[in-house]
């Protein structure tokens, strides 16, 4: 490990300063976790991105589920999903109000619910698992996203980002030769520690050498190809459509909807969703965070008055949202 | 409105039992009242005594079952005071409907663990609700049982932190029957009044790592005791298998319950005896830190130091 902490210290010594960023929050997570900001030289800095499904779901998604749920709709959904604030209140808050939302772990358990409307959410990594209760007949609200499209839009946008570590995960499924197109330097990373702070030293070696190529330094289990039946899956049941980021506005073709209109919850209940309105809560800086405009210290909300147990924005309800993250090991 | 997070062990917990205290004022005679046991003190002796109920899904995991935990769980939290439990009490409320072949493999399996301890069920009550007013079955059970001292001895920097086996075991067993993967790790629910037995007296204090795991106990013992307790990350015994399973849910090991073990602390003149004892029991016993004067829990990783917070909300799989 020492070498890797030298060898990097070595690079960054011929570089000036340097902004990474990670799009995963499972690499945030890490990256915390085990205090590597800390390790690295003052000019390497990192960023977090919008590395979590949860915190760059619009808030008019969140408050249309929690206005089907108030009117009798069954939802089903992962855990994260029922703590996220709405404007009024979250699924959590509907649920003690007598809605029908239930909890589960992992997607299969959906299919004990088709009476539900699946709640589906996540990048390419959960993409394919909706896709298949979709096939299953269950009827789906989707809020799942699209990395590149939001990953185009950083790269365009008002902060310099040098390299990308690259999701582990969602790599899984679109394979190495999907992130070729964005033409920047990007190294794929697994989640330990060593894997992150190697993928950070071989990102710094790309950088030196204005390589901007992918390095797929996860290749135990990410293939170039991508998965081909999970890829298929998706393609068969989910198309793209343009949607609505929390922090980026509307991006075009970043989101998964059903293919068939018929189990779209979004259609199928347009009459309870047209009207619901959403009030955007003005102190809560997610949508600065999930774009690596701030830092969750920065934000006037963090840690009083928005906590884990008691989450403000979006951020601080998943283990993946950059300010729980902040909060569990560094407040 | 009752959330979920305030009955998983962690702050919030913490904090709605804190609100029930204020309000049940009365203590009378007993001490430990914030403890997993209260005691009272009879003179050559004090009684100990503890409840506790069980909801578990699934009911049947591999290595255990609701029943075992029921009865282990409250056996534990006698012995981890340093007490000899005397007898339990057992109620069952049963949702109309439910199997009672499950009912008599829950029992069976109750009394394997009050044969194998030595430890009498003397008294209970069952009572069965309409079908969809609980979920299966609600197990509570409670003990009472006697110690010449009660494990609650002042802790001094320096002191080791001993743990009695792998950590973590019960909840991949759990996991894995909820999320349908194979894995050859079974529960570690068992009793740990003959471990307990065999180093009650060179021991300070105990403490079970059930829910909120290593990072709730840890945390607690740290601020009762106002001492910092600091743990060497790569000496905590996990299993190959626990690892993985950790890595790929994207779950923290510190929060996972266990059922079967304690964490111990001794002085640093014990723990070489402690440990050779514990590990005829368990081999993968371990010290894993040591008490130092100053606050909180310090965790060495391999890359540096970190707060090790309490935990707050349930354990929940990663979905990205």
């Amino acid at each position: 490990m020492q070498d890797v902490i030298n060898k990097i210290n070595e690079l960054a010594n011929g570089l000036g300063d340097i902004s990474l960023m990670e799009v995963c929050g499972g690499h945030t997570n890490v990256i915390l976790k085990y205090g590597i900001r800390k390790i690295l030289p003052s000019n390497i800095k990192l960023l977090s991105g919008p590395g979590c499904p949860v915190c760059v779901t619009s808030q008019k998604e969140i408050d249309s589920i929690i206005e089907m749920a108030l009117n009798g709709i069954k939802i089903v959904s992962y855990g994260d999903m029922v703590r996220v604030p709405g404007t009024k209140m979250s699924l959590e808050g509907a649920r003690g109000k007598g809605a029908d939302v239930k909890i589960i772990d992992s997607a299969s358990q959906a299919l004990n619910y088709k009476d539900h409307v699946f709640f589906g959410i996540g990048f390419e990594t959960t993409a394919p698992m909706t896709a298949y209760l979709l096939k299953k007949g269950l009827n789906v609200f989707s809020a799942h996203r699209l990395l590149k499209p939001a990953m185009k839009v950083l790269l365009e946008g008002e902060i310099r980002i040098d390299g990308f570590i690259m999701p582990g995960h969602v790599s899984v499924i679109t394979g190495a030769d999907e992130w070729k197109e964005l033409n920047v330097p990007q190294v794929i990373s697994g989640f330990t520690p060593e894997l992150v702070m190697v993928s950070i030293c071989k990102l710094l070696e790309l950088i030196k050498n204005k390589q901007n190529i992918v390095v797929n330094n996860y290749d135990e289990a990410v293939l170039p190809q991508g998965n081909i039946a999970a890829k298929n899956m998706i393609k068969e049941q989910l198309k793209p459509v343009d949607a609505e980021w929390r922090g980026f506005g509307m991006i075009k073709s970043s989101a998964l909807e059903p293919v068939n209109d018929q189990q779209n919850a979004r259609i199928i209940y347009v009459d309870i969703i047209k009207n619901v309105k959403t009030d955007i809560d003005t102190a809560c800086r997610c949508g600065d965070v999930v774009k690596g405009l701030c830092s969750p210290h920065e934000c006037p909300l963090f840690g009083d008055e928005c906590s884990p147990q008691m989450p403000r924005g979006a951020c601080m309800v998943s283990d993946e949202g950059a300010c729980r993250i902040t909060y569990v090991y560094e407040r | 409105m009752i959330r979920l997070a305030e009955g998983s062990g962690g702050k919030e917990m913490q904090d709605l039992i804190k609100g029930f205290r204020k309000i049940l004022r009365h203590t009378g005679e007993w001490e430990n009242i914030s403890n997993d046991s209260a005691t009272y003190n009879l003179g050559d002796y004090h009684l100990v005594f503890t409840t506790d109920s069980f909801i578990v899904d699934p009911l049947f995991f591999p290595g255990g079952d609701i029943g075992k935990i029921a009865v282990c769980g409250t056996i534990n939290d006698l012995a981890v005071m340093g007490a000899q439990p005397l007898g339990l009490s057992l109620s069952f409320v049963l949702e109309e409907g439910f199997s009672k072949d499950s009912l008599n493999k829950i029992i069976e399996s109750m009394n394997a663990i009050s044969m194998e301890t030595g430890i009498p069920i003397v008294t209970g009550d069952t009572k069965v609700a309409e079908k969809g007013k609980i979920d299966k079955i609600v197990i509570n059970t409670a003990g009472i049982g006697l110690c010449k001292v009660i494990l609650n001895k002042k802790l001094e920097a320096g002191d080791k932190i001993i743990v009695s086996g792998s950590i973590g075991d019960h909840t991949i067993a759990l996991l894995s029957k909820r999320f349908d993967f194979e894995t050859n790790v079974v529960s570690d629910s068992k009793s740990v009044s003959f471990e307990m037995n065999a180093v009650n007296e060179f021991i300070k204090m105990a403490k079970d790592p059930t829910r909120g795991g290593l990072a709730a106990t840890l945390n607690e013992l740290s601020e009762d005791n106002k001492m910092q307790f600091y743990v060497y990350e790569e000496n905590i015994p996990l299993k190959r298998e626990v690892k993985a399973v950790e890595e790929l849910l994207g779950l923290d090991f510190y929060q996972f319950a266990c059922e079967g073990r304690f964490i111990c602390i001794c002085s640093s003149e014990n723990s070489g005896h402690v440990l050779e004892t514990l590990r005829k029991f368990n081999p993968d016993a371990n010290i894993i830190g040591e008490v130092r004067a100053g606050s909180g829990v310090v965790i060495k990783t391999r890359l540096g130091e970190r707060i090790l917070h309490n935990p707050t909300g349930n354990i929940i799989p990663r979905i990205c």
